[in-house]
């Protein structure tokens, strides 16, 4: 008994391991094609972000095949799974050098990208974040990392802005989430208000995401009477923040940062509750009004029944767009010429979240921020005083 | 503020006690931590949510019916999910070393955690906004929303239906039995497989409805809350001795208020710390829990 | 006696004697030729392999060499430490911290974690140690979750929060810089082949023989002079500081230290480790980490499947092979007595 029973766990082992060959080397069925890398979270908490860049990054890669490809060869996405966590994005990123691939997009979380990028740059592969955004990714004088979002650093300099010229107000409370990107926009704009030395701190603590009762904290946040409330979190967290600071009885003003604006704030927090509410943040991919991105948002909505949910994806697939625009112009996959290209000759490409060109260090130039403010009828509106 | 914190504290606490109750009964009966017991839960609030958004449920009938109908049947789906859970990944390691079953009870969660996720999507989902009535009172300062009353009546309910079951009928008598050895129940007369079915009918089901009463609370759900929350109730049943009915319930609800303490008067960053660090030196000084000597019959 | 008294039925051959305890381990039940042939297989395995899977064999070796360290206590000792990652982290951290302010050499660092993982390993177990079975469990999740806690909320500005700390440093060998996966893969599996013949001498010695005894029954232990409570801190510190040290490997290799990778469920992986194998087994741990390390590389290709077949397989295989994958000898005597009940 013993004996057939491991046996037949030997079976199951082997067959797992087959059907996992198999389907690789179906994979490899395609005709020469230009692959390029998607490293995203696409199990784990952070799953729908995943979920979401690669069918991004799948839409302009259709896209360009429609078009004849790239140097006459289609594109070819290879994902790869990090879950979020750094071990996983150490072995992705090997996998993807494995891979041969072309070049990298990704990934979204920036401690998770630290190895990965390091793993990288050693190889000399070229490497697109999308939704890194922490300050120290690009202080290493890195040759091969490049992100198509923007520092956390400009934002928080938008909010200080937002609420000395604009708001006129002096009590500010700060709500981070202990993520490496809630943390960091969080004390980029506390450095930015110190620096301007208008308006006071009055509060400054951290939530733990995943809980569902912030009340405490929130009642002890009341306590210093804030007139306005910055939570730099992501928006499952907001919606109850919002919810529970009023059901508290605050009259502060809320703002959100980038992470916070999504459709689904509105259906947490209750409408009565979110209207009113500002973001700060790039514009949601729904209020992009480049050339590129209406076509773009269309054929998603077409394909998935409704536009991403957050900021992010969209920039995977700007990604996708710097790379296959630099392989066109330089006639090269050596990632050398390419990243080369894209730092010093790359300027203003058309992309879905504006015009591209990238700096020195790798960051990309400009920053589009607004405030939005939600209005009566839950939608996101441009915010005008 | 006090008091507001406390009576958020007893309507986390009674969310905690509802699921601790599952992972102390199944650890009564079979010494077996079930890490599972966390996606009970959370598979509960999606049965829910799906139910709740159907038309056949949601539209059709009033509001009130439809919550009914809504956790009776989450309850029982999930109660029939945890059956099968145990018939297949539990059954057959009832006589291994009681880690093996530890580890297969990890696979189960992993298991579930992702089916949920490629059944409801990876995305958060929200429960409709008008299936609670936006109630709220004020009493002096004191802010009282409809749903935390609702919890707390809820829960206590279930819970002292849970412990009369328990300590005065005969399947309780067996139930009781059957925590104490085995191979003596069954030498009563007791049918120690069905006794098993019965705690995975009432512990998963108990989880769902927990499940549900979350996400109508805080109209968010996702499909890694069942191992936060998990983790949580797991605590609390240690906290007041594991396999045992009431310490489960006194451990949740204290778990409860000690976290909206900690976070209302340290920090908010460093409330878990507060929260385990109480949790030690309570087992430091009583190694078996709140009440886990006190009650010599253990559950 | 209660206090013993972990399980009624279900916990099998209570009862059981250590009398059987021959000193079986790896090398004396294998002969010589097939630990060369695995060793041989182990060295040229880097010629022929992609980068990509000699860099899944390091993070194996990693997990191997958590693996051991928890073996001591779960399964020489069965004490149940579900919240391991902390000294890993304790060590992790330690290396990121020194390397980076004092620039100490990482050869230095290497056995350096090990020490302070093994201190705080001593001192955190101290008042905990009494604690039985599932309360002791539970207090090292609680060690787990308020360390990894604590390193996120960056106290005194040390830890850089959920941002972590870079390591600039690297191993290195006469001017060599071990940075490539293979540099990685040997160094990783040199310790792993150092470790694993300590613990087999260990095990084999007068303080293995008194761990098993413990595991098997803590009272008569006592009875037999067996200082148990000195016995099993020593296990734990050993434990913590075998993890300490593979910290400072890890963090070599991971070039960034966050409290991402220390989270509860990384333990609760650490655990299924050291049960998967077979408990007390040391070849069992290489087999138990090739399950929870290689499978969901394997499964790779399923994309949003994989972890959904990943723990279909956890569960499959612990139903088919509860004993373990490579159950130590001293155990599947006792679980087939237990199943003849």
């Amino acid at each position: 008994m013993r004996g057939c029973r491991s046996r037949l766990c030997l079976v199951f082992l082997v067959m797992v391991l087959g059907l996992g060959l198999g389907l690789g080397t179906l994979a490899f069925a395609a005709k020469e094609p230009i692959r390029i890398g998607l490293q995203a979270p696409i199990t784990g908490q952070w799953a729908y972000e995943g979920e979401m860049a690669l069918n991004c990054v799948q839409i302009v890669a259709d896209e360009i095949n429609a078009k004849g490809g790239v140097l006459g060869r289609p594109i070819e996405i290879v994902p790869g799974d990090d879950q979020c966590s750094p071990k996983q994005s150490a072995l992705v990123a090997q996998r993807m050098l494995s891979e041969k691939v072309v070049a990298v997009i990704g990934t979204y979380g920036s401690s998770v990208n630290e190895p990965s990028a390091t793993i990288y740059e050693r190889a000399g592969l070229l490497n697109i974040a999308y939704g890194s955004t922490a300050e120290q990714l690009t202080a290493h004088g890195w040759k091969f990392f490049f992100r198509t979002c923007f520092r956390d650093d400009r934002q928080g300099a938008f909010f200080a802005q937002l609420v000395n010229d604009t708001l006129k107000l002096k009590r500010v409370a700060i709500l981070h989430d202990n993520t490496t990107f809630a943390k960091g926009l969080a004390e980029a704009a506390r450095r930015s208000l110190e620096q301007a030395k208008k308006a006071e701190i009055v509060f400054y603590d951290a939530v733990t995401p995943g809980e569902r009762d912030f009340t405490p904290v929130l009642s002890r946040m009341q306590a210093t009477k804030p007139e306005v409330v910055y939570y730099t979190g992501y928006y499952p967290e907001a919606g109850l923040i919002i919810r529970q600071m009023r059901d508290l009885g605050s009259k502060a003003v809320f703002v959100g940062g980038n992470a916070a604006i999504n459709a689904e704030f509105m259906s947490i927090a209750g409408l009565e509750i979110a209207k009113g509410a500002l973001m700060t943040q790039e514009p949601m991919p729904t209020d992009l009004r480049y050339a590129e991105a209406k076509p773009f948002l269309d054929e998603y909505i077409r394909r998935h029944k409704a536009p991403p949910s957050s900021p992010w994806p969209v920039y995977a697939a700007d990604a996708l767009k710097v790379i296959a625009a630099a392989i066109e112009a330089t006639k090269s996959t050596d990632s050398k010429v390419l990243a080369d290209y894209i730092r010093h000759k790359m300027k203003d490409l058309p992309g879905i979240t504006g015009p591209i060109s990238f700096d020195d260090a790798g960051d990309r130039e400009g920053a589009i921020y607004l405030a939005y403010e939600v209005t009566a009828d839950g939608k996101f509106k441009p915010y005008q005083p | 503020m006090f008091i507001e914190q406390l009576v958020n504290g007893l309507t986390v606490g009674a969310v905690y006690a509802l699921v601790a109750l599952g992972y102390t009964m199944v650890y009564g009966v079979m010494r077996l931590i079930n890490f599972a017991h966390g996606d009970f839960f959370m598979l509960g609030s999606y049965l829910g949510f799906t139910l709740l958004v159907s038309t056949f449920v949601g539209s059709a009938l009033p509001l009130w019916a439809a919550l009914i109908v809504t956790v009776i049947v989450s309850a029982m789906g999930i109660a029939v999910l945890g059956v099968l859970v145990e018939r297949a990944a539990y059954r057959p390691l009832r006589r291994s070393n009681r880690l093996t079953a530890v580890v297969s009870a990890m696979g189960v969660s992993i298991f579930l955690q992702n089916a949920a996720m490629l059944i409801w999507g990876p995305r958060y989902r929200a429960y409709p906004p008008w299936a609670v009535p936006d109630l709220r009172w004020e009493i002096g300062a004191v802010h009282i929303g409809f749903m935390q009353v609702l919890i707390l009546v809820v829960s206590i309910l279930l819970m002292a239906g849970l412990y009369l079951f328990v300590q005065r009928t005969t399947a309780g008598a067996a139930i009781r039995a059957t925590a104490i050895d085995h191979d003596t129940a069954r030498l009563m007369g007791i049918d120690v497989d069905q006794i098993i079915r019965l705690i995975f009918v009432i512990g998963p089901g108990l989880g769902a409805v927990a499940g549900v009463l979350l996400g109508l609370y805080y109209r968010q759900i996702h499909f890694t809350v069942g191992w936060s929350y998990g983790l949580k109730a797991f605590t609390a049943a240690i906290l007041g001795g594991i396999g045992n009915i009431p310490g489960a319930m006194v451990g949740g609800l204290l778990l409860g208020i000690l976290e909206m303490l900690g976070a209302g008067y340290i920090s908010a960053a460093w409330k878990d710390v507060f929260v385990f660090l109480i949790l030690i030196l309570l087992l430091i000084f009583r190694p078996t829990g709140l009440l886990g000597e006190r009650v010599a019959e253990k559950v | 006696m209660a206090l013993l008294r972990l399980g009624p039925g279900p916990a099998p051959g209570r009862h059981r004697s250590v009398s059987g305890a021959s000193g079986l381990g790896l090398v004396g039940r294998y002969s010589g030729w097939a630990v060369g042939a695995v060793a041989i297989a182990a060295m040229v395995f880097p010629m022929v392999a992609s980068d990509y899977w000699i860099d899944v064999a390091v993070f194996w070796g990693i997990y191997v060499l958590l693996g051991l360290s928890l073996n001591i206590i779960v399964g020489e000792v069965g004490l149940f430490d579900m919240g391991h990652m902390a000294f890993f982290a304790i060590g992790s951290y330690t290396t990121a911290i020194l390397s980076g302010h004092f620039g100490i050499s990482l050869w230095l660092l290497l056995p350096l974690s090990g020490v302070v993982a093994g201190l705080a390993g001593y001192v955190l177990a101290r008042p905990i140690i009494h604690l039985r079975g599932d309360y002791l469990l539970i207090v090292t999740i609680g060690l787990n979750e308020m360390i990894r806690i604590s390193l996120l909320n960056n106290p005194w500005g040390l830890t850089g929060g959920p941002n972590g700390i870079i390591m600039l440093d690297q191993f290195r060998v006469f001017g060599l810089v071990i940075q490539k996966p293979m540099h990685f893969y040997y160094l990783v599996w040199a310790c792993v082949a150092a470790s694993m013949f300590a613990l087999v001498r260990l095990q084999r010695s007068r303080i293995g023989r008194a761990w098993n005894c413990i595991r098997e029954d803590e009272v008569a232990a006592e009875a037999m002079g067996i200082d148990v409570r000195s016995a099993k801190l020593l296990a734990f510190t050993l434990g913590a500081g075998l993890a300490g040290a593979t910290g400072t490997i890890f963090a070599a290799k991971l070039v960034v230290i966050s409290p991402e990778s220390f989270t509860f469920m990384e333990s609760v992986i650490l655990f299924c480790i050291v049960v998967l194998g077979g408990m007390g087994s040391i070849p069992g741990v290489v087999l138990g980490s090739a399950a929870m390390l290689v499978l969901p590389e394997i499964l790779r290709n399923f994309a949003q499947y994989r972890m959904l077949f990943f723990g279909a397989a956890m569960a499959l295989m612990m139903i088919f092979r509860p004993q373990g994958l490579w159950p130590s000898k001293r155990w599947t005597t006792k679980l087939q007595e237990g199943e003849s009940e």
